[in-house]
């Protein structure tokens, strides 16, 4: 079924999430700072003990892989928020509006990108002064490439999470979440090892995360094209591959959003 | 009079064979208050989920300010505005955002969105705390914003479901005269559910009672407390037992037009009186639901409820409600009688002549509960919905009271 979309509609959404992201600090922070500690124990801690390798330091290796660890978690949590709008009600607010459903979850999924690649741009930027990107021209040309490739891996896991919190009903299964979908996406990414030392099931594994797609092409826009530690493919075929899943995302979220009881 | 809600046959079966609404008829007149009354689960929170178009009917039509639920529901959506019984703010923006966002999403231009907001937000009187949190606000400031709210768009038609429902009666009684300025002033039409008949009878020009689904009376408030000519006269009994001694021999006696079994405490009398009272009560309206706190924010208020203790609590309430259940039946006989008060020595020399013991006589005039007793058979106040809904409803009534005012 074709639902037409209203472009107010999905900016008020969009606004909505902003001013909900902005207000509260307190997560901003303790989201930021627990990436943090993961740079700075196994950049700098490990990093010091393992040394560099392929000519980067293992600081610059792991920065990507952290940012993209932040949105990871950042926009799954934004898309299972619906069941939070539904348990207190809001959610009723806006079906009831003259828009469209479709509209609605678009809204939702913008939001939820915008604000997991404002988390992004925070850590790139800490992970920056911390030395783990070479300061050449290229890079401002790649910082603005990597939050393209931020949004887009940010709306592929809203859609995700929308997807998930349109079907399961309460928040208790948001532990079983973490442990069972978020974290093998984020361990499988890529962002401790390349790809290559693995073993080789771990390395199928591994090309089944999109994650580590938008990991691959965010160390490409930072670290420079000439890097050695990109897996087996291009930056065109991981940009791809992201591409298609986004849109996967976006549509199954979009699907399961529209049919689900309020 | 033109009819601006048409509702013909609409059904709802939930899961293929549970009835929730059965062939339901109806219309509204533009400009009245029509009321939904029932007890819970009787279908009325169903069919205004048909008509807002959020729930599709299984079967039947229906239109609202000329538009097909079915067909048309952008158009339906745009006519109305809904006032939902669960709290539906984002208690994370401040009134005012609340407002905005509403009047953004309808697509009212900026002008006429603060314009509008500013108006509402007088209406509802929340003038000087727009710019406060929602979570900082009071049960009654809550509701009174989502009134405000769902007004914002000027819908022809505003469906408000149990609209004080857990409120204090100060707090009711300010919404009361909300809804009614805004049906005079506005020219909006309400059609509204609940589960007390003060309310019905006070708010409505006409009520609609509902029962399992089908409507089992609609008509003015007056006429249907006609239908009751005479006196109720309310016996109670020491023991269950009595009721099936004395029923027959009041049941032949010409003079007694009806014989109702009251399941449950026999309270309504004293209910109905104590909402009298309210209402004569001066300054008990307008600013007193201004004054947030004022409700007893009792045993909940202070946070999440691990779920044990809240399964134990909705269980307590079943056990209060449920007085037919631990005593071996009911024990109040509600009797229509003509020229109630002559009659009382007779019907207490002929109880006390079978041997049984009356506890208390009661004598009132017809009320809303002695109607919806005489359709329905049963006692409004029975509370006889699932599990569930009993703990659903608790925690309604547990949010809108228990909300304090920081600061």
């Amino acid at each position: 079924m074709v639902q037409p979309l209203s472009g107010q509609a999905i900016y008020v959404i969009l606004l909505r999430e902003l001013k909900r992201y902005w207000r509260a600090k307190a997560r901003i922070i303790a989201s930021v700072a627990q990436s943090l500690f993961f740079l700075a124990t196994f950049g700098l801690g490990l990093g010091g003990f393992i040394g560099g390798f392929g000519g980067i330091t293992y600081l610059s290796y792991l920065a990507p892989g952290i940012i993209g660890m932040g949105l990871l978690f950042g926009s799954v949590f934004s898309g299972v928020s619906v069941i939070f709008d539904r348990q207190f009600g809001f959610l009723k607010e806006m079906l009831v509006a003259p828009v469209s459903r479709t509209s609605i979850v678009l809204g939702k999924i913008l939001g939820g990108a915008v604000t997991a690649s404002i988390q992004g741009i925070i850590l790139m930027t800490v992970a920056g002064l911390m030395g783990a990107f070479t300061p050449t021209p290229t890079l401002v040309m790649g910082a603005v490439a990597a939050v393209g490739v931020m949004l887009l891996i940010t709306a592929g896991f809203v859609g995700l999470g929308v997807a998930i919190g349109s079907v399961l009903n309460d928040f208790h299964a948001f532990q079983l979440l973490a442990t069972f979908v978020m974290w093998p996406l984020f361990i499988l990414s890529g962002v401790f090892f390349p790809v290559d030392v693995a073993p080789f099931p771990v390395q199928v594994a591994i090309l089944f995360d999109p994650l580590f797609y938008g990991v691959e092409l965010l160390r490409w826009c930072l670290l420079g094209a000439g890097t050695p530690l990109l897996g087996p493919f291009g930056w065109l075929t991981a940009l791809g591959v992201l591409v298609g899943f986004t849109a996967v995302m976006v549509g199954i979220g979009t699907y399961l959003f529209s049919r689900a009881q309020v | 009079m033109t009819a601006i809600v048409h509702a013909s046959n609409l059904t709802k079966i939930f899961n293929g064979t549970v009835k929730a609404v059965d062939h339901v008829s109806f219309e509204v007149e533009k400009g009245e208050i029509l009321g939904f009354l029932g007890p819970n689960g009787a279908g009325k929170t169903t069919t205004l989920n048909m008509l807002s178009t959020l729930l599709r009917s299984t079967s039947g039509a229906a239109t609202v300010n000329g538009y097909d639920i079915l067909k048309e529901s952008d158009a339906v959506r745009r006519s109305i505005g809904f006032v939902f019984q669960d709290p539906t703010l984002d208690i994370e923006l401040t009134g005012i955002e609340n407002l905005d966002f509403h009047g953004r999403i309808y697509g009212l231009k900026r002008d006429v969105r603060e314009q509008r907001i500013e108006e509402m937000l007088e209406v509802v009187q929340l003038t000087d705390r727009a710019d406060d949190f929602v979570k900082t606000y009071s049960g009654g400031m809550k509701r009174r914003l989502e009134i405000a709210r769902g007004l914002l768009h000027y819908p022809p038609v505003l469906f408000l479901d149990e609209p004080t429902l857990g409120l204090d009666p100060q707090t009711r009684r300010a919404i009361w005269e909300h809804i009614q300025r805004l049906n005079r002033d506005k020219n909006v039409t309400i059609i509204l559910t609940t589960h007390y008949t003060e309310e019905a009878d006070y708010l409505c020009n006409r009520i609609l009672i509902i029962d399992f689904g089908k409507i089992v009376a609609l008509d003015t408030p007056d006429k249907l407390k006609a239908r009751l000519e005479g006196d109720v006269v309310s016996l109670t009994f020491k023991d269950p037992a009595a009721i099936a001694k004395t029923r027959p021999l009041l049941e032949k006696k010409d003079w007694i037009r009806r014989v109702d079994i009251v399941s449950g405490v026999n309270n309504q009398a004293a209910m109905s009186r104590m909402m009298q009272m309210m209402r004569r009560m001066p300054g008990a309206g307008g600013m007193g639901g201004m004054m947030p706190g004022l409700s007893p924010a009792n045993a909940g208020g202070g946070g999440k409820m691990p779920k044990h203790v809240e399964q134990m609590l909705a269980q307590g309430m079943v056990g209060a409600n449920g007085q037919h259940g631990h005593n071996g039946g009911p024990k109040c006989l509600n009797l229509l009688v003509d020229d109630g008060g002559h009659r009382i020595p007779e019907i207490v020399k002929l109880v006390d002549g079978t041997g049984t013991v009356l506890e208390s006589v009661e004598l009132h005039k017809p009320t809303l509960d002695d109607v919806f007793l005489s359709v329905t058979g049963r006692n409004i106040r029975d509370e006889r919905g699932s599990f569930m809904e009993t703990v659903r409803r608790r925690r309604i009534i547990r949010h809108a009271r228990g909300q304090r005012v920081r600061g």
